[in-house]
């Protein structure tokens, strides 16, 4: 039986270990370390907050040296292919330029994509950090952009934002980067119509409903629907951008609507591969799939001749390109006042059987990050 | 009399129940009161299966034909071996929520292990047998942690869950393997009698999980721990090494369930599981095998596991908007609970 003693020495234990694995959870998701890029501890985080306005007038026009540069990329985790390329393509970038991107993954947790922001943004010198950072939705933009321009650091976002904020009213908000989601859901729509020969049923995949990009996507899908009447909407169902799930949904849809179903629409790639998947395991080789994000696989499936078509933003172009901003900006190559529209849609590829090979090996050209080339692939403004 | 002993003779004398039947009753005169509530509630649990299949199959012409049941098969493969698995960790009165971690370390595992697009290996069945031992490994992890330093399993396997992640995820580095090995492609697309080799590697880990808890001493203790653990201790049983063991067990077929998972997905993929620990519980509780521990069994769970992929798929072929579909899932997950609980909710005590 234990004695006092021994319970003791087992609620120590018991601590320990379970401050182990609360450490485990925390840097447990993604393989970047937290640890090694920021330094900062909290008071310097507070004191920061503190004056941080001080700070903001000594380098306000922007005349860092190169070396003087801190790169710092943020994304959600490494677990999916597309954020995993995002970040290659920064530190790419960091490479061309003899700097090294400090790399944060948050793990889809607003909280703690929070909490990194403040400890990046802690300490001094910070007229010279860029951030090249993913909102995690856009109700997380607003303070991350509020503590870049207090703590005078230069800041760039993608995908995710209020329609009310610009940059153009802040200082240090260089650009927010991000792509017309009806577009890519028309683009793909097309290719997977054309498939099939302008005529047929078809069933869509779609996102998380409640995420704007997914709606977007989706609406891109019923403009083509209009466009070609021959073309009926069997079924819409959701697979919250999961491949599993799209697996299972895409089985039940194949029992309800047997060979009916001509293509597949997917509001990203990993569940057209899902559907991919479920089509091979019936025996189905005769259906247009299409998806978006142009995950590796989905671009060799697409060489296979097994998937139709893919839409891809270039992730190593956003990780690589939202730095350049930055520190041309830093550098004072880059005046943002030239700059016309800050918040922008960029230019997105289908990618289909004729052009799949070139985009299975991506090279990143370096000189699409030169400081008068950085707002090349701008297409047009973000609409309020 | 040991309560071995006991557990033997209550099972012998079992007829009504089809699994093994609760823990040993601390008394003779209490013997038959918790064996008849059983039987009326696997016919509770039952009788919400038929209720689901009946009114999906008015409202949906192609919900009654054969290859929809097919497909219902196919679909509940995946949920099987998982929750047959964690049947063994709920029976103890403890929970399991690192499925979703440990499937994904395993799915990654199997895929690198098999011949694929990333590593030169090419183990094929061997790979998939060190990828079950991986699992168990985790497993076995979950339950010394628990037990040798006491941390309730609730904390140490939401622990081992991200650890696992974590694995997948250094796993992953970025580029997916695609599963090149043809036997392993096959579990998948090869159809045998018109249903998948995956479905009939489920039926196999569910007949194996069902004998283990019937015939072997780690399955039959383990209602005595969960139904009782003071006395399962006082009456001398190693109750912390069937403890580690059982969690070893769940960890085994959660690698299984990660191997057909990545079979029927063609790649390794971090979140091969995900959602299934939940739904993996939910089966367990709607088929009578209750949190409380002491309860239910591998079969039991199986009719929970129908009646969400029934519901699931139902609520597809009805049409029922995709909008609404998780609420209305929910709802009937709540439902389908209390029916299935409700002939014994009066021994369950305090509910937290």
């Amino acid at each position: 039986m234990s004695t006092p003693a021994r319970h003791r020495r087992g609620a120590l234990a018991a601590i320990l270990v379970g401050a182990l694995f609360l450490s485990a959870c925390a840097g447990g998701g993604g393989q970047a370390s937290d640890d090694d890029a920021v330094p900062a501890s909290t008071e310097a985080a507070d004191e920061a907050a503190a004056d941080g306005g001080v700070e903001e007038a000594a380098a306000a026009d922007g005349t860092c040296a190169p070396d003087e540069i801190t790169l710092i990329g943020q994304v959600r985790n490494q677990t999916n292919p597309y954020e995993a390329a995002w970040l290659e393509g920064g530190d790419a970038f960091a490479e061309s330029v003899g700097l090294e991107q400090q790399k944060l993954t948050y793990d889809g947790d607003s909280q703690r994509q929070q909490e990194q922001i403040r400890q990046a943004l802690a300490g001094g010198d910070l007229e010279c950090t860029v951030l090249n950072v993913l909102p995690n939705g856009d109700a997380d933009t607003a303070p991350i952009v509020v503590a870049a321009d207090q703590a005078g650091a230069w800041l760039v976002t993608q995908w995710n934002k209020p329609a009310e904020l610009d940059p153009a009213d802040y200082e240090r908000w260089v650009a927010h980067i991000t792509y017309d989601g009806v577009e890519s859901g028309y683009l793909i729509a097309q290719a997977m119509i054309e498939a099939m020969g302008g005529s047929g049923g078809i069933v869509a995949l779609q996102g998380v409903l409640d995420a704007v990009a997914a709606q977007d996507r989706f609406a891109g899908l019923q403009r083509a629907l209009e466009e070609n009447p021959d073309v009926t909407l069997l079924d819409d169902q959701t697979a919250n951008f999961d491949r599993a799930q799209a697996l299972d949904v895409t089985r039940t849809l194949l029992t309800a609507h047997g060979d009916e179903i001509k293509g597949i629409w997917a509001a990203n790639d990993d569940m057209a591969l899902g559907a991919l998947q479920a089509l091979e395991a019936a025996g189905r080789d005769d259906v247009a799939v299409v998806g978006i994000d142009a995950v590796p696989e989905a671009i060799q499936a697409i060489q296979e001749g097994r998937m139709t078509a893919t839409v891809s933003s270039d992730g190593p172009w956003q990780g690589g390109v939202g730095l350049a901003m930055g520190y041309c900006a830093a550098t004072g190559e880059l005046d943002l006042a030239s700059v016309e529209h800050r918040a922008f849609f960029a230019e997105q590829f289908l990618i289909d059987e004729s052009n799949a090979a070139d985009f299975a090996d991506p090279q990143l050209d370096l000189a699409e990050f030169e400081c008068g080339n950085v707002f090349d692939r701008a297409t047009g403004p973000v609409s309020p | 009399m040991t309560a071995p002993d006991v557990v033997r003779q209550r099972t012998a004398a079992a007829t009504t129940a089809s699994a093994p039947s609760g823990g040993p009753a601390p008394a003779a005169d209490r013997r038959r009161a918790p064996r008849s509530a059983e039987a009326v509630q696997t016919t509770a649990s039952l009788l919400a299966l038929l209720v689901l299949a009946v009114v999906f199959s008015v409202l949906s012409p192609q919900f009654r034909t054969l290859s929809n049941v097919v497909s219902i098969v196919d679909a509940a493969a995946l949920l099987a071996i998982v929750t047959v698995g964690i049947t063994f960790v709920l029976v103890l009165g403890a929970i399991d929520l690192s499925v979703e971690g440990l499937i994904g370390a395993c799915s990654m595992t199997v895929a690198l292990l098999v011949a694929n697009s990333r590593t030169g290996l090419d183990l094929g069945l061997v790979g998939v047998l060190a990828t079950v031992l991986l699992g168990a490994a985790f497993g076995l992890v979950s339950g010394l942690v628990a037990t040798r330093l006491r941390i309730p399993t609730f904390m140490t396997t939401l622990g081992v869950n991200a650890v696992g992640l974590g694995v997948a995820t250094l796993l992953f580095a970025g580029v997916r393997p695609v599963i090149e090995d043809a036997g392993l492609r096959a579990w998948a697309s090869q159809r045998v009698l018109g249903v998948t080799v995956g479905s009939y590697i489920a039926l196999g880990a569910v007949v194996i999980g069902w004998l283990v808890q019937r015939y072997t001493r780690v399955g039959r203790y383990a209602f005595a721990i969960g139904g009782a653990e003071d006395i399962a201790r006082l009456s001398g049983i190693a109750v912390e090494r069937y403890k580690v063991v059982a969690f070893a067990i769940a960890g085994a077929f959660y690698g299984l369930g990660a191997v057909l998972a990545t079979a029927q997905l063609g790649s390794g993929v971090v979140q091969a599981a995900a959602g299934v620990n939940f739904s993996a519980i939910a089966a367990a509780v709607i088929g009578g095998t209750l949190l409380v521990g002491g309860r239910g069994g591998v079969l039991h769970s199986m009719i929970g596991v129908l009646v969400l992929t029934v519901l699931q798929n139902g609520l597809i072929l009805t049409g029922v908007s995709p909008y609404a579909q998780r609420a209305v899932e929910g709802v009937i997950v709540v439902v389908a609970v209390a029916a299935a609980t409700w002939p014994v909710r009066h021994r369950l005590g305090v509910v937290k």
